[in-house]
């Protein structure tokens, strides 16, 4: 474990000030804006031409977007877990991982959203969602729960901000005029009086009680979507908890994957610490294993059944077409990164950076494979209809929109560390100063 | 005694070896040559509707299979373009069908008797199937509460007259689903000299529509003068069904939106309300933080005054 060092106020307010972009996050911005631009030209193909752009047909009517937003979805519960589960229960080292989740909380919902727009292929439509949409529906439980969950995680980043936006009012020479322009607008009412942070503490805690149940719902209303739908590989009771363990799984691999990237490229040894990585690669694991036990759940029982509406799909996951990627979806999103980090050693930064990463790729593999090959076994055969109704791999224009969403989840979070400190300056001041005075 | 239980089980396996061989030997000389053989069928449904159902199989050994994709072309009377009913392509069960055009109507009603030609590109695989126009009619009596159907089967003659056709095999009784269910005890009838056949009701009690109606049918199969014959008419016989409509007025999930059920409205709207009042609230916490800042300005701006 390393050395607790004690920093002064002025120099963790001088680390955690937001910095401005060098070369490589120049390039790095601009790769992804790239990459979002593209996907946006896709898109408008698809709004010019329809749906026939994709490769989705009569049988596979949900392909890549559905499983991007299954996967967004997974991401985004991760500001329920280090927000609000760590702080009810009081976990004193989450400080610098809240805002990291919160944001990638925040903008994989954001997208969650817009690739379900993206695959209803006629955006004008929308709102008939709410004008004629039965509320016995998943799919309009699933809009009210999205649109819910992105108010709260928005609250949740932005209660405990307020008191860091007072901070970085008094670097305007170091932020810039237009920032400090915007942090006025957002929070110049702030004054720091003890009503205030009453009122602010009082808040937060009603939002984390709040975004548990609110997160949960998410989730297992997304999955209800799937097993709500009689199909082979969906007709299961065990979705939702099974949906809930693999996105705290995705979620976490992500903040890990965060962590990492922030504290090299803006020097926050001093805050995100070994000892982060030490008790989130614990976590991870633990969560690995939960997901591989409902995994275990979700294959095994019916592969033991065999039922005729079951084996085409099963076969095809477990030795067939799909094999490949169902495989490396378990191996590399959950037995690898149990294997690695149960050593110590596998849970130092850099092996739970790939690790991180590994887990982000086999989630999204993961959905991937919930959702298209189910679509591919209907119950009754395929007869009298095209080739192409047989079979399914995502157009270009889908890899774009899909890479596009993407690129646009990684710069909403790149913006927001640009303008807003990434680690909350008034809290880890607060946390130093308890702890010199407890010495 | 052993000797002789031995001899039963060679008897048996040279009995068992001639079998096979012989059954092989025929079947290799059948195989040698597969049959296409192709059956045409007149249909003549309410006296009105008319169309033929061709039939394309191959014959191997004793095995019939369904030709799939075979083109034919069907004529009426002599193989000419102008008495060309269609061109017809079968299905994977080796069936097509072919409906008689209105321009062939004249042609049609010039003559009681028509004979159909079958070809398959040039070769005329089918010659000799006539038919003679003809119809049935239906007509019910109640005599003490027993209830009769009488069918009728006339053919035309060259005179243009309908005539009547005796030794029909025919089926009388009340359409159920895609069959007939026999009125009486006898599976079918034939008819008399005078071309009817009548069938005493003995199933009372079947279920009629909301009205008590149902369909009397009777038809005649594959005969080799006058074809497929199909008649239906409608009769107050049966009993009333209640069709229960309520099932469209109850709260199911899987109705309209217009009949959510209670319990789920009152649970979605419970939650929702719940939980954005609790939004509204924190949102309030928000302008209310607002307002102790803008008051604390004020106080500075007093004091600095």
């Amino acid at each position: 474990m390393e050395k607790s060092i004690s920093l002064t106020s002025e120099q963790i307010t001088q680390d955690l000030l937001p910095q401005k972009f060098g070369k490589r996050g120049m390039a790095w911005t601009t790769i992804l804006v790239v990459i979002a631009l593209f996907g946006l030209y896709a898109y408008y193909r698809q709004l010019k031409y329809g749906l026939i752009v994709t490769h989705m047909r009569d049988y596979v009517s949900w392909g890549i977007y559905i499983s991007n937003f299954v996967f967004f979805v997974a991401i985004s519960l991760v500001g329920s877990l280090i927000t609000a589960i760590f702080r009810l229960t009081n976990v004193k080292w989450r400080t610098p991982l809240t805002r990291i989740s919160e944001i990638i909380a925040v903008s994989a919902i954001v997208f969650a959203a817009l690739i379900i727009v993206v695959d209803m292929g006629r955006p004008e439509r929308f709102m008939n969602l709410f004008l004629h949409g039965r509320i016995q529906s998943p799919i309009l439980w699933d809009v009210i729960v999205i649109s819910t969950y992105f108010f709260i995680s928005i609250l949740l980043l932005y209660f405990p901000l307020l008191p860091d936006l007072k901070i970085l009012l008094k670097f305007k020479e170091k932020t810039g005029k237009r920032l400090n322009r915007l942090y006025r607008f957002q929070g110049s009412f702030w004054k720091g009086t003890k009503a205030q942070f009453q009122l602010s503490d009082k808040s937060i805690s009603i939002l984390c009680v709040l975004i548990i149940p609110v997160a949960f719902s998410i989730h297992t209303v997304t999955s209800w979507l799937f097993a709500t739908t009689y199909r082979p590989g969906w007709d299961s009771t065990n979705f939702g908890a099974y949906f809930i363990s693999g996105a705290f799984l995705a979620g976490s691999g992500a903040v890990v994957v965060a962590m990492y990237v922030f504290r090299r490229y803006y020097h926050l040894e001093k805050y995100i610490t070994e000892m982060h990585f030490e008790k989130m690669g614990r976590i991870v694991v633990m969560l690995a294993l939960v997901y591989f036990y409902f995994n275990v759940n979700e294959y095994l029982t019916p592969a033991f059944k065999m039922k005729e509406s079951e084996h085409g799909l099963l076969k095809q996951l477990f030795v067939g077409s799909y094999a490949p990627m169902f495989w490396f979806a378990i191996l590399v999103g959950m037995i690898i990164p149990i294997i690695v980090l149960i050593f110590k050693k596998g849970r130092k930064p850099l092996p739970m950076f790939i690790i991180g990463i590994m887990v982000v790729v086999g989630a999204w593999f993961k959905r991937y494979i919930i959702v298209t090959p189910t679509l591919l076994h209907p119950f009754l055969p395929m007869q009298n209809v095209p080739t192409s109704f047989m079979s399914y791999f995502p157009s270009w224009e889908e890899w774009a929109i899909d890479a596009g969403s993407l690129a646009g989840a990684l710069l909403v979070i790149t913006f927001f560390v640009r303008i807003y400190p990434i680690i909350p300056i008034h809290e880890t001041i607060t946390e130093q100063n308890e702890k010199d005075e407890s010495k | 005694m052993k000797k002789m239980n031995q001899n039963k089980y060679y008897l048996l396996l040279a009995f068992f070896v001639c079998m096979a061989v012989s059954h092989k030997a025929i079947a290799q000389n059948d195989s040698v040559k597969p049959v296409s053989i192709v059956t045409l069928r007149y249909f003549n449904i309410n006296n009105n509707m008319q169309y033929l159902l061709l039939k394309s199989q191959s014959k191997l050994g004793r095995v019939f299979t369904p030709q799939e994709n075979k083109s034919y072309e069907i004529y009426l009377d002599s193989s000419t373009q102008n008495n060309l009913i269609g061109k017809v392509q079968t299905d994977e069960k080796g069936l097509a069908k072919a409906i008689l055009p209105p321009s062939l109507a004249a042609q049609w009603n010039a003559s009681p008797q028509h004979t159909f030609i079958v070809k398959e590109g040039d070769e005329e695989v089918l010659s000799d199937y006539t038919i003679t126009k003809a119809k049935i009619s239906l007509d019910t009596t109640t005599v003490d509460g027993v209830k009769s159907i009488t069918a009728s089967v006339m053919q035309l003659n060259n005179k243009n007259e309908w005539i009547p056709v005796p030794d029909v095999e025919i089926t009388i009784g009340v359409k159920r689903m895609n069959s007939i269910l026999p009125a009486g005890d006898e599976p079918t009838y034939t008819t008399d000299s005078t071309g009817t056949a009548t069938a005493e009701l003995k199933k009372d009690s079947l279920p009629g529509d909301e009205n008590g109606n149902y369909l009397l049918a009777a038809k005649v199969e594959d005969n080799d003068v006058v074809g497929n014959l199909r008649f239906e008419e409608t009769v107050p016989w049966g009993v009333r069904t209640e069709i229960d409509r309520s099932f469209f007025k109850q709260r199911t999930l899987w109705s309209t939106r217009f009949r959510t059920p209670f319990w789920l409205l009152f649970t979605v709207y419970g939650i929702v309300i719940g939980v954005w009042g609790t939004l509204i609230y924190l949102v309030f916490n928000l302008i209310k933080i607002g307002k102790i800042g803008k008051n604390t300005v004020e106080q500075k701006a007093e004091i600095v005054v």
